[in-house]
Protein backbone atom coordinates (compact mmCIF):
# COMPACT_ATOMS: atom_id res chain seq x y z
CA UNK A 1 0.00 0.00 0.00
CA UNK A 2 2.76 2.38 0.61
CA UNK A 3 4.41 2.21 -2.92
CA UNK A 4 0.86 2.65 -4.39
CA UNK A 5 0.62 5.57 -2.23
CA UNK A 6 3.84 7.07 -3.52
CA UNK A 7 2.80 5.63 -7.16
CA UNK A 8 -0.32 8.34 -6.72
CA UNK A 9 1.27 11.06 -5.30
CA UNK A 10 3.28 11.04 -8.79
CA UNK A 11 0.20 11.08 -10.90
CA UNK A 12 -1.55 13.81 -8.65
CA UNK A 13 1.98 15.88 -9.33
CA UNK A 14 2.95 14.92 -13.09
CA UNK A 15 -1.31 15.44 -13.73
CA UNK A 16 -1.63 19.05 -11.83
CA UNK A 17 1.72 19.81 -13.50
CA UNK A 18 0.78 18.55 -16.95
CA UNK A 19 -2.72 21.08 -16.23
CA UNK A 20 -0.33 24.37 -15.47
CA UNK A 21 1.29 23.98 -18.81
CA UNK A 22 -1.37 23.91 -20.92
CA UNK A 23 -1.62 27.47 -20.48
CA UNK A 24 1.94 28.71 -19.99
CA UNK A 25 4.86 27.74 -21.50
CA UNK A 26 7.54 28.63 -18.16
CA UNK A 27 6.14 28.70 -14.37
CA UNK A 28 8.64 29.35 -11.75
CA UNK A 29 11.74 29.09 -14.65
CA UNK A 30 11.14 25.44 -15.15
CA UNK A 31 9.60 24.50 -18.60
CA UNK A 32 7.37 21.71 -19.05
CA UNK A 33 10.18 19.23 -19.91
CA UNK A 34 11.78 19.78 -17.18
CA UNK A 35 9.16 19.70 -14.36
CA UNK A 36 8.42 16.49 -15.66
CA UNK A 37 11.99 15.72 -15.61
CA UNK A 38 12.10 16.77 -12.13
CA UNK A 39 9.26 15.02 -11.15
CA UNK A 40 9.84 11.45 -12.37
CA UNK A 41 13.65 12.36 -10.88
CA UNK A 42 12.35 13.45 -7.43
CA UNK A 43 10.21 9.46 -7.52
CA UNK A 44 13.56 7.89 -8.14
CA UNK A 45 15.22 9.32 -5.81
CA UNK A 46 12.30 8.63 -3.24
CA UNK A 47 12.41 5.25 -3.74
CA UNK A 48 16.96 5.37 -3.62
CA UNK A 49 17.48 7.75 -0.72
CA UNK A 50 14.25 8.58 1.75
CA UNK A 51 12.99 4.92 1.44
CA UNK A 52 13.89 3.47 4.15
CA UNK A 53 14.18 -0.09 6.32
CA UNK A 54 15.29 1.87 9.43
CA UNK A 55 11.88 3.87 10.34
CA UNK A 56 11.18 1.12 12.60
CA UNK A 57 14.46 0.91 14.40
CA UNK A 58 13.63 3.20 17.26
CA UNK A 59 11.23 0.05 18.04
CA UNK A 60 12.94 -2.17 18.21
CA UNK A 61 16.24 -0.78 20.07
CA UNK A 62 13.32 0.24 22.89
CA UNK A 63 11.41 -3.31 23.13
CA UNK A 64 15.13 -5.11 22.99
CA UNK A 65 14.62 -6.44 19.76
CA UNK A 66 18.27 -5.67 18.97
CA UNK A 67 19.65 -8.15 21.77
CA UNK A 68 20.18 -11.15 19.57
CA UNK A 69 22.29 -8.88 17.04
CA UNK A 70 24.36 -7.58 19.66
CA UNK A 71 24.76 -10.81 20.69
CA UNK A 72 26.26 -12.53 17.44
CA UNK A 73 30.38 -11.56 15.75
CA UNK A 74 28.51 -9.43 13.85
CA UNK A 75 28.57 -5.20 13.53
CA UNK A 76 24.97 -4.24 13.95
CA UNK A 77 25.56 -1.23 11.45
CA UNK A 78 26.99 -3.67 8.68
CA UNK A 79 23.50 -5.85 9.29
CA UNK A 80 21.49 -2.04 9.76
CA UNK A 81 23.26 -1.30 6.18
CA UNK A 82 22.60 -4.48 4.55
CA UNK A 83 18.57 -4.39 5.40
CA UNK A 84 18.98 -0.94 4.39
CA UNK A 85 20.39 -2.02 0.49
CA UNK A 86 18.17 -4.89 -0.03
CA UNK A 87 15.19 -2.52 1.25
CA UNK A 88 16.29 0.19 -1.15
CA UNK A 89 16.66 -2.32 -4.28
CA UNK A 90 13.64 -3.33 -3.79
CA UNK A 91 11.93 -0.06 -3.78
CA UNK A 92 13.78 0.89 -6.92
CA UNK A 93 12.99 -1.80 -9.02
CA UNK A 94 9.21 -0.68 -7.81
CA UNK A 95 9.79 2.94 -8.87
CA UNK A 96 10.95 1.62 -12.03
CA UNK A 97 8.01 -0.02 -12.79
CA UNK A 98 5.68 2.82 -11.55
CA UNK A 99 7.87 5.49 -13.64
CA UNK A 100 7.49 2.77 -16.70
CA UNK A 101 3.59 3.25 -16.11
CA UNK A 102 3.69 7.32 -15.54
CA UNK A 103 5.94 7.03 -19.01
CA UNK A 104 3.28 5.29 -20.90
CA UNK A 105 0.40 7.33 -19.63
CA UNK A 106 1.83 10.71 -19.98
CA UNK A 107 4.34 10.42 -22.53
CA UNK A 108 6.72 13.15 -21.63
CA UNK A 109 9.91 14.68 -23.01
CA UNK A 110 12.75 13.97 -20.39
CA UNK A 111 15.54 16.15 -20.07
CA UNK A 112 18.79 13.61 -19.86
CA UNK A 113 22.23 15.13 -18.36
CA UNK A 114 25.28 15.02 -19.77
CA UNK A 115 28.41 12.14 -18.86
CA UNK A 116 29.69 14.63 -16.95
CA UNK A 117 26.46 15.49 -14.59
CA UNK A 118 25.60 12.36 -14.36
CA UNK A 119 28.75 11.26 -12.45
CA UNK A 120 28.06 14.21 -9.97
CA UNK A 121 24.79 12.99 -9.99
CA UNK A 122 25.51 9.49 -9.16
CA UNK A 123 28.12 10.92 -6.50
CA UNK A 124 25.58 12.89 -4.69
CA UNK A 125 22.98 10.71 -4.90
CA UNK A 126 24.97 7.91 -2.88
CA UNK A 127 26.06 10.71 -0.84
CA UNK A 128 21.97 11.56 -0.16
CA UNK A 129 21.86 7.76 0.98
CA UNK A 130 24.82 7.93 3.48
CA UNK A 131 22.93 10.84 4.63
CA UNK A 132 19.37 9.66 5.09
CA UNK A 133 21.08 6.24 6.61
CA UNK A 134 22.78 8.07 8.83
CA UNK A 135 19.62 10.46 9.81
CA UNK A 136 17.36 6.86 10.15
CA UNK A 137 20.37 5.49 12.66
CA UNK A 138 20.56 8.68 14.39
CA UNK A 139 16.55 8.59 14.77
CA UNK A 140 17.04 5.31 15.95
CA UNK A 141 18.92 6.29 19.01
CA UNK A 142 15.65 7.89 20.73
CA UNK A 143 14.24 4.08 21.29
CA UNK A 144 17.45 3.64 24.27
CA UNK A 145 15.56 6.58 26.06
CA UNK A 146 11.78 6.70 25.01
CA UNK A 147 8.84 4.62 23.86
CA UNK A 148 7.21 7.61 22.07
CA UNK A 149 9.39 8.23 18.78
CA UNK A 150 5.81 7.90 16.41
CA UNK A 151 5.13 11.90 16.99
CA UNK A 152 8.85 13.38 16.54
CA UNK A 153 8.99 10.37 13.28
CA UNK A 154 5.68 11.84 11.56
CA UNK A 155 6.91 15.68 12.27
CA UNK A 156 10.19 14.87 10.61
CA UNK A 157 8.78 13.43 7.56
CA UNK A 158 6.77 15.87 6.89
CA UNK A 159 9.10 18.65 7.06
CA UNK A 160 11.45 15.89 5.22
CA UNK A 161 9.00 15.82 2.40
CA UNK A 162 8.67 19.47 2.17
CA UNK A 163 12.00 20.47 2.35
CA UNK A 164 13.77 17.83 0.58
CA UNK A 165 11.77 19.22 -2.24
CA UNK A 166 9.51 16.18 -2.96
CA UNK A 167 6.22 17.98 -3.09
CA UNK A 168 7.63 20.96 -5.41
CA UNK A 169 10.85 22.33 -6.48
CA UNK A 170 12.80 24.10 -3.37
CA UNK A 171 13.63 27.26 -6.18
CA UNK A 172 10.06 28.37 -6.27
CA UNK A 173 9.96 29.24 -2.82
CA UNK A 174 10.86 32.49 -1.77
CA UNK A 175 14.63 33.58 -1.40
CA UNK A 176 14.48 33.89 2.19
CA UNK A 177 13.35 30.54 3.00
CA UNK A 178 15.38 28.45 0.37
CA UNK A 179 18.58 30.11 2.41
CA UNK A 180 17.07 28.75 5.62
CA UNK A 181 16.32 25.50 4.21
CA UNK A 182 20.31 25.42 2.71
CA UNK A 183 21.20 26.18 6.44
CA UNK A 184 20.30 22.33 6.58
CA UNK A 185 21.14 19.06 5.65
CA UNK A 186 17.30 18.40 3.84
CA UNK A 187 18.18 19.94 0.65
CA UNK A 188 21.31 17.50 0.19
CA UNK A 189 18.69 13.98 0.49
CA UNK A 190 17.25 14.59 -2.95
CA UNK A 191 16.79 18.56 -4.25
CA UNK A 192 20.10 19.02 -5.14
CA UNK A 193 19.94 15.54 -6.78
CA UNK A 194 17.34 16.37 -9.37
CA UNK A 195 18.52 19.68 -9.77
CA UNK A 196 22.33 18.26 -10.76
CA UNK A 197 20.62 15.91 -12.98
CA UNK A 198 18.41 19.16 -14.85
CA UNK A 199 21.75 21.05 -15.30
CA UNK A 200 20.83 23.52 -13.22
CA UNK A 201 23.76 23.86 -11.06
CA UNK A 202 27.03 25.89 -12.61
CA UNK A 203 29.79 24.10 -12.68
CA UNK A 204 31.66 26.43 -9.74
CA UNK A 205 29.21 25.83 -7.78
CA UNK A 206 29.38 21.63 -7.50
CA UNK A 207 32.26 21.98 -5.51
CA UNK A 208 30.53 24.21 -3.06
CA UNK A 209 27.47 21.54 -2.90
CA UNK A 210 29.64 18.46 -2.69
CA UNK A 211 31.57 20.06 0.15
CA UNK A 212 28.81 20.94 2.15
CA UNK A 213 26.85 17.52 1.09
CA UNK A 214 30.51 16.02 3.27
CA UNK A 215 30.36 18.07 5.70
CA UNK A 216 26.76 17.11 6.83
CA UNK A 217 27.61 13.35 6.60
CA UNK A 218 30.50 13.50 9.02
CA UNK A 219 28.66 15.73 11.10
CA UNK A 220 25.58 13.07 11.46
CA UNK A 221 28.44 10.32 11.80
CA UNK A 222 30.23 11.79 14.79
CA UNK A 223 26.69 12.71 16.27
CA UNK A 224 25.67 8.69 15.76
CA UNK A 225 28.84 7.64 16.93
CA UNK A 226 28.33 10.00 20.18
CA UNK A 227 25.22 9.20 20.80
CA UNK A 228 25.10 5.66 19.89
CA UNK A 229 27.86 4.60 22.71
CA UNK A 230 25.48 6.95 25.05
CA UNK A 231 22.77 4.68 24.08
CA UNK A 232 24.26 1.33 24.56
CA UNK A 233 25.25 2.68 28.13
CA UNK A 234 21.69 2.95 28.76
CA UNK A 235 20.33 0.34 26.85
CA UNK A 236 18.12 -1.96 29.55
CA UNK A 237 17.74 -4.82 26.81
CA UNK A 238 14.10 -4.81 27.60
CA UNK A 239 11.51 -7.74 27.44
CA UNK A 240 14.78 -9.74 26.36
CA UNK B 1 43.34 -26.36 39.45
CA UNK B 2 41.16 -25.10 36.37
CA UNK B 3 41.82 -21.13 36.08
CA UNK B 4 38.04 -19.57 36.18
CA UNK B 5 36.51 -19.20 32.87
CA UNK B 6 34.38 -16.23 34.38
CA UNK B 7 35.35 -13.81 36.86
CA UNK B 8 33.17 -11.11 38.66
CA UNK B 9 34.06 -8.65 40.86
CA UNK B 10 31.87 -6.45 43.14
CA UNK B 11 29.56 -6.28 39.84
CA UNK B 12 26.38 -3.53 40.70
CA UNK B 13 23.86 -2.27 37.77
CA UNK B 14 21.64 0.33 39.27
CA UNK B 15 18.92 1.75 37.28
CA UNK B 16 17.05 5.35 36.82
CA UNK B 17 13.25 4.57 37.02
CA UNK B 18 10.46 7.47 36.94
CA UNK B 19 7.42 7.07 39.38
CA UNK B 20 4.28 7.77 38.24
CA UNK B 21 1.04 8.32 40.16
CA UNK B 22 -1.64 6.78 38.48
CA UNK B 23 -4.32 8.52 35.92
CA UNK B 24 -4.01 11.63 34.03
CA UNK B 25 -3.56 14.45 36.53
CA UNK B 26 -0.46 11.99 37.18
CA UNK B 27 0.35 11.84 33.95
CA UNK B 28 0.10 15.50 33.69
CA UNK B 29 2.32 15.87 36.72
CA UNK B 30 4.77 13.40 35.49
CA UNK B 31 5.41 15.73 32.42
CA UNK B 32 6.01 19.05 34.59
CA UNK B 33 7.86 17.06 37.49
CA UNK B 34 9.64 13.79 37.53
CA UNK B 35 10.75 11.86 40.61
CA UNK B 36 13.07 9.47 39.88
CA UNK B 37 14.48 7.04 41.82
CA UNK B 38 17.71 4.34 41.53
CA UNK B 39 17.26 0.51 41.21
CA UNK B 40 20.21 -1.71 42.63
CA UNK B 41 19.22 -4.55 40.05
CA UNK B 42 22.62 -5.56 40.91
CA UNK B 43 24.10 -4.98 44.05
CA UNK B 44 27.80 -5.68 44.56
CA UNK B 45 28.39 -9.22 43.44
CA UNK B 46 31.41 -10.57 43.07
CA UNK B 47 31.96 -15.00 41.78
CA UNK B 48 33.93 -17.00 39.76
CA UNK B 49 33.08 -19.94 37.67
CA UNK B 50 35.03 -22.68 36.02
CA UNK B 51 35.22 -24.43 33.06
CA UNK B 52 33.08 -26.98 32.90
CA UNK B 53 30.66 -26.06 36.24
CA UNK B 54 27.02 -26.06 35.29
CA UNK B 55 26.11 -23.10 38.15
CA UNK B 56 21.93 -22.50 39.02
CA UNK B 57 20.93 -19.06 39.72
CA UNK B 58 18.16 -18.96 41.91
CA UNK B 59 16.00 -15.84 43.38
CA UNK B 60 12.58 -14.84 42.57
CA UNK B 61 11.58 -12.53 40.24
CA UNK B 62 13.21 -9.24 40.16
CA UNK B 63 16.15 -10.36 41.99
CA UNK B 64 18.19 -9.74 39.29
CA UNK B 65 19.57 -12.69 37.63
CA UNK B 66 18.37 -12.00 34.01
CA UNK B 67 20.09 -8.81 34.82
CA UNK B 68 23.63 -9.79 35.29
CA UNK B 69 23.25 -12.60 32.70
CA UNK B 70 22.96 -10.03 30.46
CA UNK B 71 25.72 -8.30 31.39
CA UNK B 72 27.90 -11.32 31.55
CA UNK B 73 27.01 -11.36 28.07
CA UNK B 74 27.89 -7.72 27.21
CA UNK B 75 24.21 -6.80 26.04
CA UNK B 76 24.14 -4.16 29.36
CA UNK B 77 26.73 -2.24 31.03
CA UNK B 78 27.59 -2.75 34.23
CA UNK B 79 27.00 0.72 36.48
CA UNK B 80 30.44 -0.54 38.52
CA UNK B 81 32.70 -3.50 39.08
CA UNK B 82 34.70 -5.91 36.55
CA UNK B 83 33.23 -8.79 34.46
CA UNK B 84 35.28 -11.33 32.68
CA UNK B 85 34.23 -14.36 30.89
CA UNK B 86 37.04 -16.48 28.35
CA UNK B 87 39.56 -13.66 29.24
CA UNK B 88 37.23 -10.97 27.55
CA UNK B 89 35.72 -8.00 28.84
CA UNK B 90 31.78 -8.98 27.32
CA UNK B 91 31.15 -5.14 27.25
CA UNK B 92 33.71 -4.31 24.19
CA UNK B 93 31.70 -7.32 21.89
CA UNK B 94 34.68 -8.81 19.84
CA UNK B 95 34.10 -11.34 17.47
CA UNK B 96 36.32 -13.66 19.06
CA UNK B 97 34.48 -13.91 22.38
CA UNK B 98 30.92 -13.72 20.80
CA UNK B 99 31.78 -16.56 18.96
CA UNK B 100 32.21 -18.38 21.98
CA UNK B 101 28.81 -18.14 24.23
CA UNK B 102 25.50 -18.13 23.79
CA UNK B 103 22.59 -16.53 25.45
CA UNK B 104 19.60 -18.11 25.46
CA UNK B 105 16.65 -16.68 26.84
CA UNK B 106 13.49 -18.94 27.30
CA UNK B 107 11.01 -15.71 26.73
CA UNK B 108 12.44 -14.69 23.87
CA UNK B 109 13.77 -16.00 20.57
CA UNK B 110 16.23 -15.24 18.16
CA UNK B 111 14.61 -17.22 15.20
CA UNK B 112 12.78 -15.67 12.37
CA UNK B 113 9.12 -16.07 12.91
CA UNK B 114 7.90 -16.34 9.53
CA UNK B 115 10.79 -18.81 8.34
CA UNK B 116 11.37 -22.13 9.05
CA UNK B 117 14.11 -22.46 11.63
CA UNK B 118 16.66 -23.67 9.15
CA UNK B 119 16.47 -19.99 7.92
CA UNK B 120 18.08 -19.06 11.31
CA UNK B 121 20.62 -22.10 11.22
CA UNK B 122 22.05 -21.17 7.86
CA UNK B 123 22.01 -17.33 8.89
CA UNK B 124 23.96 -18.07 12.10
CA UNK B 125 26.63 -20.57 9.85
CA UNK B 126 27.62 -17.58 7.67
CA UNK B 127 27.38 -15.31 11.15
CA UNK B 128 29.65 -17.43 12.95
CA UNK B 129 31.56 -18.64 10.01
CA UNK B 130 30.94 -22.52 10.74
CA UNK B 131 32.63 -24.62 8.01
CA UNK B 132 29.89 -26.69 6.16
CA UNK B 133 31.45 -29.49 6.91
CA UNK B 134 31.49 -29.08 10.61
CA UNK B 135 27.85 -26.92 10.06
CA UNK B 136 25.96 -30.39 9.14
CA UNK B 137 27.54 -32.31 11.26
CA UNK B 138 26.59 -30.45 14.36
CA UNK B 139 23.02 -29.78 12.63
CA UNK B 140 22.51 -33.00 12.67
CA UNK B 141 23.81 -34.40 15.72
CA UNK B 142 21.60 -31.18 17.75
CA UNK B 143 18.17 -32.42 15.31
CA UNK B 144 18.73 -35.96 15.93
CA UNK B 145 19.59 -35.39 19.79
CA UNK B 146 16.56 -33.25 20.21
CA UNK B 147 14.42 -35.26 17.99
CA UNK B 148 13.33 -32.28 15.81
CA UNK B 149 14.08 -33.46 11.51
CA UNK B 150 10.25 -32.49 10.75
CA UNK B 151 10.16 -29.38 12.36
CA UNK B 152 13.36 -27.69 11.46
CA UNK B 153 11.09 -26.67 7.72
CA UNK B 154 8.24 -25.39 8.86
CA UNK B 155 7.70 -21.88 9.52
CA UNK B 156 8.67 -20.86 13.19
CA UNK B 157 5.59 -19.45 14.08
CA UNK B 158 3.78 -22.75 13.39
CA UNK B 159 5.92 -24.61 15.66
CA UNK B 160 4.31 -25.58 19.22
CA UNK B 161 6.12 -24.08 22.06
CA UNK B 162 8.29 -27.18 23.03
CA UNK B 163 9.59 -27.42 19.41
CA UNK B 164 10.12 -23.52 18.86
CA UNK B 165 12.67 -24.03 22.38
CA UNK B 166 14.27 -26.90 20.61
CA UNK B 167 15.25 -24.81 17.94
CA UNK B 168 15.90 -22.01 19.69
CA UNK B 169 18.27 -24.22 21.73
CA UNK B 170 19.65 -25.79 18.26
CA UNK B 171 20.03 -22.08 17.26
CA UNK B 172 22.43 -21.31 20.38
CA UNK B 173 24.43 -24.16 19.87
CA UNK B 174 25.27 -24.31 16.51
CA UNK B 175 28.96 -23.18 16.74
CA UNK B 176 29.46 -25.51 19.66
CA UNK B 177 29.77 -22.21 22.25
CA UNK B 178 32.05 -22.91 25.58
CA UNK B 179 30.05 -20.70 27.75
CA UNK B 180 26.56 -20.77 27.99
CA UNK B 181 23.81 -18.72 29.72
CA UNK B 182 20.73 -20.13 29.90
CA UNK B 183 17.97 -17.64 31.75
CA UNK B 184 14.40 -20.29 32.01
CA UNK B 185 15.26 -22.47 29.12
CA UNK B 186 12.04 -24.64 29.87
CA UNK B 187 9.70 -22.08 31.19
CA UNK B 188 6.15 -23.06 29.43
CA UNK B 189 7.41 -26.49 28.73
CA UNK B 190 5.26 -29.41 29.84
CA UNK B 191 7.39 -31.98 32.25
CA UNK B 192 8.20 -34.28 29.70
CA UNK B 193 10.03 -31.36 27.39
CA UNK B 194 11.59 -30.06 30.33
CA UNK B 195 13.10 -33.58 30.98
CA UNK B 196 14.58 -33.79 27.70
CA UNK B 197 15.69 -29.89 27.42
CA UNK B 198 17.79 -30.70 31.00
CA UNK B 199 18.88 -34.37 29.77
CA UNK B 200 20.44 -32.74 26.39
CA UNK B 201 22.16 -29.57 28.62
CA UNK B 202 23.58 -32.40 31.00
CA UNK B 203 24.84 -34.05 27.60
CA UNK B 204 26.32 -30.76 25.56
CA UNK B 205 28.08 -30.04 29.30
CA UNK B 206 29.59 -33.64 29.59
CA UNK B 207 30.58 -33.74 25.92
CA UNK B 208 32.08 -29.97 25.45
CA UNK B 209 33.06 -29.82 28.96
CA UNK B 210 30.86 -26.17 28.66
CA UNK B 211 30.33 -23.85 31.64
CA UNK B 212 26.91 -23.33 32.09
CA UNK B 213 25.22 -20.91 33.92
CA UNK B 214 21.28 -21.58 33.88
CA UNK B 215 18.66 -19.67 35.78
CA UNK B 216 15.14 -21.21 36.75
CA UNK B 217 12.08 -21.40 38.74
CA UNK B 218 11.80 -24.81 38.46
CA UNK B 219 13.58 -26.42 40.96
CA UNK B 220 13.66 -29.64 39.07
CA UNK B 221 16.29 -28.11 36.77
CA UNK B 222 18.56 -26.96 39.40
CA UNK B 223 18.56 -30.25 41.35
CA UNK B 224 19.31 -32.26 38.30
CA UNK B 225 21.80 -29.94 36.22
CA UNK B 226 23.80 -27.74 38.93
CA UNK B 227 25.92 -28.85 41.80
CA UNK B 228 26.71 -25.40 42.68
CA UNK B 229 24.34 -22.68 43.02
CA UNK B 230 24.11 -19.12 43.50
CA UNK B 231 21.27 -17.41 45.33
CA UNK B 232 20.05 -13.57 44.68
CA UNK B 233 17.93 -11.84 46.48
CA UNK B 234 17.29 -7.78 45.47
CA UNK B 235 20.22 -7.50 43.83
CA UNK B 236 22.60 -9.01 46.58
CA UNK B 237 24.67 -12.24 46.81
CA UNK B 238 22.88 -14.43 49.64
CA UNK B 239 24.23 -18.14 49.36
CA UNK B 240 27.44 -19.56 47.18
CA UNK B 241 28.24 -23.36 47.33
CA UNK B 242 27.10 -26.49 46.90
CA UNK B 243 23.39 -27.08 46.76
CA UNK B 244 23.68 -30.25 48.81
CA UNK B 245 24.85 -28.14 51.13
CA UNK B 246 22.28 -25.89 51.45
CA UNK B 247 19.70 -28.41 51.47
CA UNK B 248 21.32 -29.96 54.56
CA UNK B 249 21.04 -26.78 56.39
CA UNK B 250 17.42 -25.82 55.41
CA UNK B 251 15.91 -28.96 55.21
CA UNK B 252 14.74 -29.15 58.70
CA UNK B 253 12.25 -32.37 57.79
CA UNK B 254 12.07 -35.44 55.37
CA UNK B 255 9.08 -37.03 53.99
CA UNK B 256 7.94 -40.55 54.75
CA UNK B 257 5.57 -41.90 52.28
CA UNK B 258 3.95 -45.40 53.19
CA UNK B 259 1.96 -47.82 52.16
CA UNK B 260 0.34 -50.21 54.85
CA UNK B 261 -0.90 -54.38 53.98
CA UNK B 262 -4.07 -52.87 55.91
CA UNK B 263 -5.64 -49.52 57.07
CA UNK B 264 -4.38 -47.47 59.89
CA UNK B 265 -5.96 -44.87 62.59
CA UNK B 266 -4.98 -41.80 62.81
CA UNK B 267 -4.15 -42.00 66.02
CA UNK B 268 -1.37 -44.58 65.62
CA UNK B 269 0.46 -42.94 63.02
CA UNK B 270 0.39 -39.04 64.64
CA UNK B 271 3.16 -40.46 67.38
CA UNK B 272 5.40 -40.66 64.45
CA UNK B 273 5.39 -37.67 62.85
CA UNK B 274 2.98 -34.50 60.97
CA UNK B 275 0.44 -36.40 59.03
CA UNK B 276 0.44 -34.41 55.90
CA UNK B 277 -1.93 -36.89 54.00
CA UNK B 278 -3.95 -40.17 55.24
CA UNK B 279 -6.31 -42.26 52.89
CA UNK B 280 -6.89 -45.38 53.76
CA UNK B 281 -3.53 -47.38 53.77
CA UNK B 282 -0.97 -45.25 52.21
CA UNK B 283 -0.09 -42.29 54.65
CA UNK B 284 2.81 -38.99 54.11
CA UNK B 285 4.06 -37.58 56.81
CA UNK B 286 6.47 -35.02 57.68
CA UNK B 287 9.69 -35.93 60.37
CA UNK B 288 12.16 -34.30 61.93
CA UNK B 289 15.56 -34.78 58.94
CA UNK B 290 17.98 -36.52 61.96
CA UNK B 291 15.49 -38.93 63.36
CA UNK B 292 14.25 -39.99 59.84
CA UNK B 293 16.02 -43.44 60.35
CA UNK B 294 14.68 -43.87 63.39
CA UNK B 295 11.32 -43.05 63.11
CA UNK B 296 11.52 -45.03 59.78
CA UNK B 297 12.80 -47.93 61.52
CA UNK B 298 10.43 -47.73 64.34
CA UNK B 299 7.09 -47.67 61.76
CA UNK B 300 8.33 -51.04 60.29
CA UNK B 301 8.47 -52.47 63.87
CA UNK B 302 5.04 -51.44 64.69
CA UNK B 303 2.81 -51.10 61.90
CA UNK B 304 1.71 -53.51 59.13
CA UNK B 305 4.34 -51.75 56.46
CA UNK B 306 3.94 -52.70 53.04
CA UNK B 307 6.49 -50.34 51.22
CA UNK B 308 8.73 -47.17 52.57
CA UNK B 309 10.26 -44.29 51.07
CA UNK B 310 12.29 -41.67 52.98
CA UNK B 311 12.28 -38.56 50.59
CA UNK B 312 14.03 -35.19 51.03
CA UNK B 313 11.66 -31.93 52.01
CA UNK B 314 10.61 -30.56 48.01
CA UNK B 315 13.44 -28.11 47.07
CA UNK B 316 11.22 -25.33 46.75
CA UNK B 317 10.14 -25.38 50.09
CA UNK B 318 13.94 -25.54 51.24
CA UNK B 319 14.75 -22.15 48.96
CA UNK B 320 11.70 -20.60 50.87
CA UNK B 321 13.17 -21.66 53.72
CA UNK B 322 16.51 -19.98 53.01
CA UNK B 323 15.05 -16.40 51.73
CA UNK B 324 12.71 -16.43 54.78
CA UNK B 325 16.20 -16.19 56.42
CA UNK B 326 18.03 -14.27 54.19
CA UNK B 327 19.28 -11.80 57.23
CA UNK B 328 20.89 -14.96 59.06
CA UNK B 329 22.91 -16.61 56.00
CA UNK B 330 23.84 -13.17 54.19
Amino acid sequence: MWRFRQFLSSLMSLTVWSVLFTSQTNVFGYNRAEMISYIFMAAILHGLVLASALYGLAERIYSGDISSLLLKPVSLFSYLAIEEVADKGRNILATLIESGILIALFQPEIVLPSAYTTVVFLLWAAGGVILNFLFSLLFGTLGFWSPDTWGPKFLFFIFLDFSAGKLFPLNILPDWLQSALFLTPFPYLTFMQTQVFLGKVAIDKILIHSSALLLWIVLFYLLNKFLWHWGFKNYAAQGQ
Amino acid sequence: MPEPVITVRNLKKHFSVYKKEPGLLGSVRSLLRREYETVAAVDDISFSIKQGEVVGFIGQNGAGKTTTLKMLAGLLYPTSGEVSVLGFNPWNRENAFQKQFSLVLGQKNQLWWDLPAMETFLLNQAIYDIPNPRFRKTLNKLVDLLDVKDSIQIQVRKLSLGQRMKCELIAALLHNPKVLFLDEPTIGLDVIMQKTLRDFISEYNKEYNATIILTSHYMDDVKELCERVIMIDHGKKIYDGLLSSIINKYARNKILSVVFAAPVSKNDLKKFGTIKHLTGSSATLLVSRKDATKIAARLLESLPVQDLNIEEAPLEAIIREVFGNRAKIA
